[in-house]
């Protein structure tokens, strides 16, 4: 059953539209990541959705009840900014404990609900530090912390990680999916990081110039771009139009004018049944349990890549024969 | 070399400081001394022009008046000026250019200029030429007040705190009290500080508004000039004490504020 709804979300700003008539839905308990590029209306369809901008038009609601004319603060939207947006004169406790004492829980209640987010978040021990005394990891910690304890029906995370080095970054990845699960929150996640998007989602929405693109399980926007952007945005696909497709695989036709293939589609041992492309190898990169190299081959660039193994020596300069199922030359729109 | 480079960096620090220090620490002993003329050294030492300071009611009431009218005119900033450089910078900030042309004003105009402008405009009007002299001190205080507070909120980015807040169920009123107006303390006090001691020392103003009638410490000062360099002194070192022990107030206050940025 659909918990959240929105319905032909428009946002203007001097005139020009970032967002064009947006729909999208959420289950309870699902998480949605919006991804996109700079630019795209992410963020500002989250903001949208807090209830920090209004839109031109457009319907929110959330369980069936229409939210769209309400204020932030009576939306019961917990949210995570990009900054954290911590508070700096008051301790991590305090910090956790302000949206409880804004619903004047009494003292009992909060302390009991602070603690439990405080375990959850393994902050232990950091209740009277300030802000300022923690790392980047634990200060998303205490916004994330914050913004749940209230129990609020949607949870809105705006790029939370993107502060965060890469170690720290998956770590909380897991962390946040596995208090998400926990909890069962119905939660919107704004990123730029398709890896991220794709470890952490049930569904992704994939927004560009104000449109969505493509909406989907990671499953099926990895493997079923539809349209060129998708294709090349979501990983490192390889694009190519029906002309160069059929030079590299010996004249098999190809009727559709773009085509993606995946660069991990590529088998170095020959199968049966499989399209053959030979080309000489050029810019090898080791990318720790990926190679990664293009493979040049009648004037156009092929990426590939391949699991590391050690018996299999990748070198610049060489020929090489790759195959590909034609299940994996994906048709574009 | 290392020795070398500490030696000049000392030696232009110490000149610095007694560039510094010289005349104040000059006008102490003079306020002190029974006479220094013609003498390296003090010819003798006294406490006998901050007795006849200090016995002198015309002195505390001037002193008093200027504590009222710099207190005043700071306070009045303080409670206007805080909310609103806030609303702007918050909901408005396309309205900064204006307030920064003001702020342009305040600097481009000489004081003998501001001052005639008052007179004319207000001398016949019925206000009270103490309260247009507040009206003035307010304007003129402006720019402190404005950038003090304006860089406060950016370096707690201010937008994300009011809206992390509100998301949280505060109203706006709330979030401002418990949020931001806490974390802005030291900047404001700061402004506040540096607002009111321009002020205190402000002579140009007063002198032509309120001058005769509402003598101030400046204007009492000025006159002591001309009477005794040893009590105008006295009068220096009191004020310098003042401002030292209002710096150390605030030093204090804004120390103790944990976890402010």
């Amino acid at each position: 059953m659909t918990y959240v709804t929105i319905e032909k979300i428009n946002k203007a700003f001097k005139g020009q539209t970032v967002l064009h008539d947006i729909n999208l839905s959420l289950k309870q308990g699902e998480f949605v990541t919006l991804l996109g590029p700079s630019g795209c209306g992410k963020t500002t369809l989250l903001r949208i959705l807090a209830g920090l901008i209004d839109p031109e038009h457009g319907v929110i609601k959330i369980e069936g009840k229409d939210v769209t004319k309400l204020k932030a603060k009576d939306r019961q939207i917990g949210m995570v900014f990009q900054s954290y947006a911590l508070f700096p004169n008051m301790t991590v406790a305090e910090n956790i404990a302000f949206g409880l004492k804004m619903k004047k829980l009494d003292k009992a209640a909060i302390q009991k609900k602070v603690a439990r987010m405080v375990e959850l978040t393994g902050l232990s021990g950091k209740e009277n530090s300030y802000p300022r005394e923690l790392s980047g990891g634990q200060q998303q910690r205490v916004a994330l912390a914050r913004s749940i304890v209230t129990g609020p029906k949607v949870l809105l995370l705006d790029e939370p990680l993107s502060a965060l080095d890469a170690q720290i970054r998956k770590n909380l990845q897991k962390q946040l999916r596995a208090i998400q699960k926990e909890l069962n929150m119905t939660t919107v996640l704004v990123t730029h990081d398709q890896e991220e998007a794709m470890a952490v989602s049930d569904r992704i929405y994939i927004l560009n110039e104000g449109y969505i693109a493509q909406s989907g399980t990671p499953h099926e926007i990895y493997t079923k771009p539809v349209n060129e952007f998708v294709a090349r945005f979501i990983g490192n696909y390889n694009v190519f139009n029906g002309e160069e497709l059929s030079l590299l695989t010996q004249g098999t036709e190809f009727p559709h004018k773009l085509y993606a293939v995946r660069p991990e589609a590529f088998s170095s041992q020959m199968i049966d049944n499989y399209l053959e492309i030979i080309g000489k190898v050029d810019k090898v990169m080791m990318l720790g349990n990926v190679t990664r190299y293009e493979l040049f081959s009648k004037g156009v660039s092929v990426t590939a890549e391949h699991l590391h193994k050690s018996n299999e020596d990748i070198q610049e300069g060489t020929l090489k024969t790759l195959y590909i199922d034609k299940k994996d030359v994906i048709p574009l729109a | 070399m290392k020795v070398k480079r500490s030696f000049y960096h000392y030696l232009t620090i110490g000149a610095v400081l007694l560039y510094l220090i010289v005349p104040l620490l000059g006008t102490l002993i003079y306020s002190f001394s029974t006479q220094w003329h013609k003498t390296i050294l003090p010819e003798g030492l006294t406490f006998q022009w901050y007795k006849e300071l200090f016995g002198d009611s015309v002195f505390l009431k001037a002193m008093g008046r200027s504590l009222i009218l710099s207190f005043g005119a700071t306070v009045l900033s303080l409670v206007i000026m805080v909310p609103t450089i806030f609303s702007i910078v918050m909901y408005a900030p396309r309205l900064e250019k204006f307030i920064q042309s003001l702020i342009v004003m305040t600097y481009a105009m000489p004081g003998v200029i501001i001052a005639v402008g008052l007179i004319r405009a207000y001398s016949n009007s019925g206000i009270s030429m103490v309260v247009v002299t507040v009206g003035a001190y307010f304007v003129g205080i402006l720019p402190y007040m404005y950038q003090g507070t304006r860089n406060s909120l950016r370096n707690i980015h201010a937008v994300s705190l009011m809206e992390a807040a509100e998301i949280l169920g505060a109203g706006q009123f709330t979030a401002f009290m418990k949020v931001i107006l806490p974390n802005i303390m030291t900047g404001i006090l700061v402004s506040s500080l540096l607002s009111f001691s321009i002020l205190f020392g402000e002579f140009v103003l007063v002198n032509l508004l309120i001058g005769g009638s509402f003598e101030t410490i400046q204007v009492f000062l000025y006159k002591k000039l001309n009477v005794s360099g040893h009590i105008a002194s006295a009068i220096v070192v009191c004020y310098f004490i003042l401002i030292c022990i209002l710096s150390v107030v605030i030093v204090k206050v804004t120390r103790s504020k944990k976890g402010t940025v």
